[in-house]
């Protein structure tokens, strides 16, 4: 009930602020009504018409009293006062166009730069997941000494499964791309994943047509079933309505469609072969395995799970960790690991949470200096409106008035500045997501919305407020005899408003040089980055996956025999200089390992096995990526199936397995008990290549020659090194395997330098971005600096007079101008510097080679900060060299 | 006639809220009410009927309205809202305790 009154309140002083007019109206119409009332009881009474009107209009009294006094009681006051400031404001501004136009261009550069900032932010950070409480969701993988994050093995998934009482549903998946073919049009490769059931139900979306797999489709011989994104069901199948049940030909082996899913499904990501998240797989096949159900070696699938209502992921890490030690116990294969169990979230957002952060935070700096310089600005007119503020303070305008009345042009102008800066973030942020590097995680997701608007206005508004405040308290203190009395010369800054505005513009350099030392750090980590020696030569190729299905090429002879046909043709053509397929391609997010192999003469410490990357590469692969031959032979002829068994290693796998030794001619096995033909021999030592470029030290690894592979290695990419422009080969590539195989699909044709570049995208982007706000923020220093020193030199223009009367050289004055503001810089890089000592530790791990405290980059800005400050205040201390001698004389 | 400071501080908004919990009614029939049923003694004058029915109405005790009255002409009618029928019992409860003190006092001087 009470709300009820409120509400009525609240309708009531709506009506009485927009409905003004008709209110007017209907109160003359209510008092009229009351005198002709008035009259016609009158007339009654025995009076005659005119009379009768008299007297009534005399008992109401004075009509416009009334109506006055009834307008009081609509209190609307107030806010009438803030719309005459308002109004008041739109005048002040009109009269000073360039200066509002400084001050809301920068605010709406600043603001507009926080908001497309904090849009990324909202979309990535601060939205949940698109799946049903999707809190719940953890991943699980393993850890080890030697391996943080590690995928499962399938066995161990199964006992995971049955016994863990932590998940409500746990479920595995793995990247494993098909081949669609059959349909009509040209086999196209499918982005797809095999898994198990439950899957969905652990990210709780369900198939739009059909069904989930169930437990039997996990067995082999079952698993012929499928589930198709809606993309695929729309472009390949036409959204056909019998889709269910229809047969569809996957790596040319027969397929039934189970069910098809809804769109939108965002693929929760994967971080072997990893897959980015988002909307960006095409099909889901049953996980279907046999075999040794004691092989716990192999670690290839990930685990994730929908936690029970209540259950943390620690307490589901623990009950896993429980599970894992029975399981060592029972298998060899499983000693050693422990869970790694991270919520959903963290694992998709983890990556980037912390650029994330530091971008918003330099923005938030750009902010900050930004009202300092509005403030600054402000400062320096209020000086000068002092006579106008005297004025209406002698008139009587109370303190509080001229408070708000101040503040009321500033909200003016934060509300101006956040309006421009909201258009600005619309336009900025296109080009943000644009620019964003390759797998951002929900990119999608990334909004200017209602929430990003409302951010904008509180900024804007907490902005006005903020750079408003001081100015505002500092003019209301205005004594008005003091402001009339100076008013005749042209009123001059006190003392203190001086210091304050000098402490404004130290603290504007210092922020400024604390951005600058961070888009300089991430500048020299950045060059870093770029001169380290990549290990290989991305010019000029053109790379292509192939995927051969199991159906026509049944073992890894008919798949070597493929290859070897298709390089041959490929190196036939015009412009080829070598060409090569190996299982992957350096700085692709390839990690396979192969842990437990024997190497003759040497035993393993305890619990740290032999590993190393495992690869496949045909004879010119090497050549054709570009990584050079440290000791040995390149693979070649000799490397033939029967002949004896030959591999390349790494460097660092040279160093690391035989220190100091020769290793030409030593021998590894896989097999336990090997036989004299299941030793490879090294033949060659090649670079090393990192995982990524900004990677500490490259991994061991070793290449089996095409030729001898120990299984088939269906999947291969192609590496073709031309002498000319490689993309013009891309369709010559096409062709030669359109001429072998009409069913293949040749996909993710790409270049290798634009592969390479990729990997420089997340420090560029974030160098990028910080160097931007950086010099925004040494162009509001310099305004500010040149703000101060201008209005000090107009103030002290008679005093130059004198100064050249009393035989001072343009030199000594442009040097004391110069100094005033070098000095109030230098105070400002000393404090600016000193802060990104103290809190430069939030970037170092987004560093390479370089550290916040990095001697070099401090010096330069420092240097940088100081260079500005010079240039800001050249055009006033040359005003200063032009002071006239005759003036100052003459105004005494 | 008798002056608004003559009515103690919020008593004419007890008697416009009393007279119009009957029904809603325009403000010169508040007037003529309030008159009619004091016998003459208490006269409202325009000048502080309007301001206080207005004062009412932006506090949420009563809400206006337009509609015909009896006399054929559009006239602004004042009719109590549920919030304004609490504040009447209240300011009622208030109006007693204070008349029977003040007639305590009276009677008191009196025996003196």
């Amino acid at each position: 009930m009470e709300t009820g009154r409120w509400w009525d309140v609240l309708r009531m002083r709506f009506r009485s602020l927009a409905k003004r007019q008709r209110l007017e109206r209907e109160l003359d119409k209510e008092l009229r009504y009351h005198i002709e009332r008035q009259t016609e009881e009158n007339i009654a009474a025995g009076m005659n018409a005119r009379e009768a009107r008299e007297a009534a209009a005399r008992i109401l009294g004075g009509v416009s009293q009334i109506e006055e006094e009834c307008r009081d009681m609509r209190q609307t006051q107030y806010i009438d006062n803030f719309l005459q400031d308002l109004r008041y404001a739109v005048r002040m501004l009109g009269r000073g166009p360039a200066f509002a136009m400084v001050i809301v261009l920068t605010l709406a550069l600043s603001i507009g730069a926080n908001s497309a900032i904090f849009s990324v932010i909202d979309g990535v950070l601060l939205k949940p997941l698109p799946y049903p409480q999707a809190e719940r969701i953890a991943r699980v993988f393993y850890r080890s000494k030697a391996y943080p994050k590690f995928p499962v093995n399938p066995w161990d998934f199964l006992d995971f499964r049955a016994r863990n009482r932590s998940f409500e549903n746990f479920a595995m998946y793995t990247h494993a791309d098909v081949q669609l073919s059959g349909t009509g049009s040209d086999p196209v490769k499918l982005s797809a994943f095999r898994i198990s059931s439950g899957y969905f139900r652990v990210l709780g979306v369900q198939p739009a047509r059909g069904r989930e797999f169930d437990f039997s489709e996990e067995r082999p011989g079952n698993g012929n079933v499928v589930i198709l994104s809606d993309r695929v069901w729309r472009n390949q199948f036409g959204a056909a309505a019998d889709i269910l049940g229809r047969k569809v030909l996957l790596d040319s082996q027969p397929y039934t469609v189970a069910g098809v899913m809804p769109p939108g499904v965002d693929h929760p990501g994967n971080s072997y072969n990893s897959v980015a998240y988002g909307d960006t797989v095409d099909a889901w096949t049953p996980f279907t395995f046999d075999g040794n159900p004691n092989n716990r070696g192999a670690h290839y699938v990930e685990g994730i799970g929908r936690l029970r209502p209540g259950v943390t992921a620690e307490q589901a890490a623990a009950d896993f960790n429980g599970i894992m030690t029975e399981l060592a116990s029972q298998h060899e294969g499983d000693k050693g690991w422990t869970i790694y169990m991270v919520p959903l979230f963290q694992e998709i957002v983890g990556p980037v949470h912390k650029m994330l952060l530091v971008l918003l935070g330099a923005v938030g700096l750009v902010l900050l200096i930004a009202c300092v310089n509005a403030a600054n600005l402000l400062l320096a007119r209020a000086a000068a409106r002092q006579k106008e503020i005297a004025v209406r303070a002698a008139l009587g305008a109370g303190r509080g008035r001229l408070v708000r009345q101040m503040l009321a042009e500033c909200l003016l102008i934060s509300v101006l500045g956040g309006a421009l800066g909201a258009l600005l973030a619309i336009g900025g942020l296109r080009v943000l997501v644009y620019f964003l590097p390759p797998g951002f995680p929900r990119t999608d997701a990334i909004h200017v919305n209602g929430f990003v608007f409302a951010f904008t206005a509180l900024v804007a508004v907490a902005t006005g407020l903020f750079f408003g405040l001081v100015p505002a308290v500092q003019a209301s203190q205005t004594d008005p005899q003091q402001g009339l009395r100076d008013g005749g010369r042209g009123s001059s800054e006190s003392g203190r408003q001086t210091k304050l505005r000098a402490a404004l513009v130290v603290g504007e350099v210092g922020l400024a040089c604390l951005l600058l030392v961070g888009a300089g750090v991430l500048l020299r980590s950045f060059v870093n980055l770029l001169k380290t020696d990549p290990g290989f030569q991305p010019e000029h190729v053109l790379t292509a996956e192939i995927a051969l299905p199991d159906a026509t090429y049944k073992d890894k002879t008919a798949v070597a025999d493929f290859y070897t046909r298709m390089l041959t043709n490929l190196s036939a053509l015009p412009g080829t200089r070598s060409v090569g397929a190996g299982t992957d391609l350096p700085w692709t997010g390839y990690d396979e390992n192969l842990g437990g192999f024997t190497i003759e003469g040497k035993t393993p410490p305890p619990n740290d096995e032999f590993h190393a990357r495992y690869h496949t590469a045909s004879p010119d692969y090497f050549r054709a990526v570009g990584i050079p031959l440290v000791w040995g032979r390149f693979f070649d002829e000799r490397d033939k199936k029967d002949s004896q068994r030959t591999m390349i290693i790494n460097d660092v796998m040279a160093r690391r397995y035989w220190p100091g030794e020769d290793v030409i001619g030593k021998r590894i096995t896989f097999d336990d008990k090997p036989k004299e033909s299941d030793w490879f021999t090294v033949v060659g030592v090649v670079g090393d290549v990192k995982d990524k470029p900004e990677s500490a030290g490259a991994e061991p690894a070793f290449w089996w020659p095409l030729m001898q592979q120990p299984f088939a290695f269906r999947s291969m990419t192609i590496a073709l090194r031309a002498n000319t422009d490689p993309t013009l080969l891309a369709e010559s590539v096409r062709n030669v395997v359109r001429e072998l195989d009409p069913s293949l699909a040749v996909a993710h044709v790409r270049l290798m330098d634009k592969i390479a570049d990729e990997n420089f995208s997340t420090p560029r982007f974030a160098l990028f971005l910080v160097g931007l706000f950086a010099g925004l923020a040494l162009v509001l220093a310099a305004i500010g600096i040149y703000g101060v020193i201008s209005y000090s030199v107009s103030q002290r223009m008679h005093e130059f007079g004198m100064r050249v009367a009393l035989g001072a050289s343009s030199w000594n004055l442009l040097s004391m101008v110069m100094r005033q503001g070098v000095l109030l810089a230098a105070i400002g890089v000393v404090i600016g510097i000193g802060c990104a000592l103290m809190f430069g530790g939030v970037l170092d791990s987004l560093l390479y080679g370089v550290s916040t405290r990095d001697p070099l980059t401090l010096v330069g800005v420092g240097a940088m900060a100081i260079a500005t400050a010079t240039l800001a205040c050249l055009p006033s201390a040359r005003r200063a060299t032009g002071a006239n001698p005759m003036t100052s004389l003459r105004a005494d | 006639m008798s002056k608004p400071s003559d009515l103690i501080q919020g008593t004419l908004d007890l008697l416009i809220l009393k007279t119009i919990a009957l029904g809603p009614m325009h403000g010169w029939a508040i007037a003529k009410r309030i008159q009619l049923v004091s016998k003459e003694v208490l006269q409202v004058t325009q000048g502080a009927l309007y301001p206080a029915l207005h004062r009412l109405e932006q506090q949420g005790w009563v809400r206006g309205e337009w509609r015909e009255s009896e006399s054929g002409r559009e006239a602004k009618f004042y009719s109590l809202t549920k919030a304004g029928r609490v504040q009447l019992d209240k300011e009622l409860e208030q109006w007693q305790r204070l008349s029977s003190a003040v007639v305590l006092v009276i009677n008191a001087a009196q025996e003196a």
